[in-house]
């Protein structure tokens, strides 16, 4: 029986290591996005978030360290409590002059623009695209035609095709897609009038 | 069973540690958004005018990171370690003020700042 638990335990502490190494693993390759941890909706960081992170981190921490010494939960004094009751307050009272504020709760800043957003192209000709990123400034950039003809560059130099299409006159469009290198689903479309 | 509950606590403790070098190392290169951390909104601005660099943000991140390694040296310099010391009054009330200072000039620039007409 002792031999069986002891088994168990080894099963159970290998899932757990394996779990553990696979949450780290994601984080690390952006797979788990921590990119908004101490973000608010409308794109600021925030200072009282942050705050929240340093203490979970140093209570945590420092209760573990205490647990492996006692191997048993250790009173928490006053005083800790009132100091995760002062960063809670904070926040909240925080939170509750930013809502206040009709701007406090707007959206956050579109992730990647491109522009233009709209573009008349002769054919054999081209036009140059540009992708703002106001998040990472300078950030890489993925460019691609994915609707319609012509070709794009890497730096978003759209190269209509040299003739219209044979057959009846119609007038021709193309779909332009640019997505962020280091923002999970960031992307944003231009679309190209060919005449 | 002694050796399993070893395993245990370096697995446990190796995870809290590679979590928070993760995590800071995201903040320090710029993965994690921390734009606008040290800058406050004044209500009322048009976007893109309404941010000011902010000395009460500033003062509480000094008071908090202070703050998380002072208590990090009471645990690991405590003569009795299976506790959790206390955090000093003092410490607590300087807590207390940063973050009322921070309050404050939120509150300024969400209330009191003059608005253009």
């Amino acid at each position: 029986m002792e031999m069986l638990s002891l088994v168990t335990g080894y099963v159970i502490c290998g899932l757990t290591g394996i779990l553990g190494l696979l949450v780290l693993w994601k984080i690390a390759n952006g797979s788990i996005d921590l990119s908004r941890l101490i973000s608010e909706p409308n794109g600021d960081a925030s200072i009282s978030r942050f705050q929240f992170l340093v203490f979970t981190f140093v209570i945590a921490l420092s209760l573990f360290l205490v647990i492996v010494y006692t191997r048993g939960f250790p009173p928490i004094p006053g005083t800790v409590l009132s100091l995760l009751g002062i960063s809670g307050s904070s926040y909240l009272i925080s939170k509750g002059i930013q809502f206040s504020d009709p701007a406090g709760i707007a959206d956050r800043a579109t992730d990647i623009v491109i522009s233009p957003a709209t573009a008349i192209v002769r054919y054999g000709q081209t036009q140059q695209f540009k992708a703002d990123v106001p998040r990472k400034p300078g950030s890489t950039v993925t460019w691609q035609v994915i609707a319609g003809s012509g070709t794009i560059s890497g730096t978003g130099l759209y190269t209509a095709p040299a003739a219209a299409p044979p057959g009846p006159a119609q007038t021709q469009h193309a779909t332009i897609q640019v997505t962020s290198d280091q923002i999970p689903d960031a992307s944003d479309l231009a679309v190209v009038t060919l005449a | 069973m002694h050796l399993l509950a070893e395993v245990i606590e370096w697995e446990i403790q190796l995870f809290i540690l590679a979590l928070a070098g993760l995590i800071a190392t995201k903040l320090l290169a710029g993965d994690i958004n921390t734009s606008g951390l040290l800058y406050g909104r004044i209500s009322g601005r048009k976007r893109g005018q309404d941010q000011y660099f902010s000395p009460e943000r500033v003062q509480l991140l000094l008071f908090t990171i202070g703050a998380g390694f002072y208590y990090l040296t009471l645990v690991l310099d405590n003569p009795d370690p299976g506790t959790l010391p206390p955090v000093p009054q003092s410490w607590a009330a300087a807590v207390a003020g940063s973050n009322a200072i921070y309050l404050g000039g939120k509150a300024f620039a969400r209330w009191m700042v003059q608005r253009p007409q």
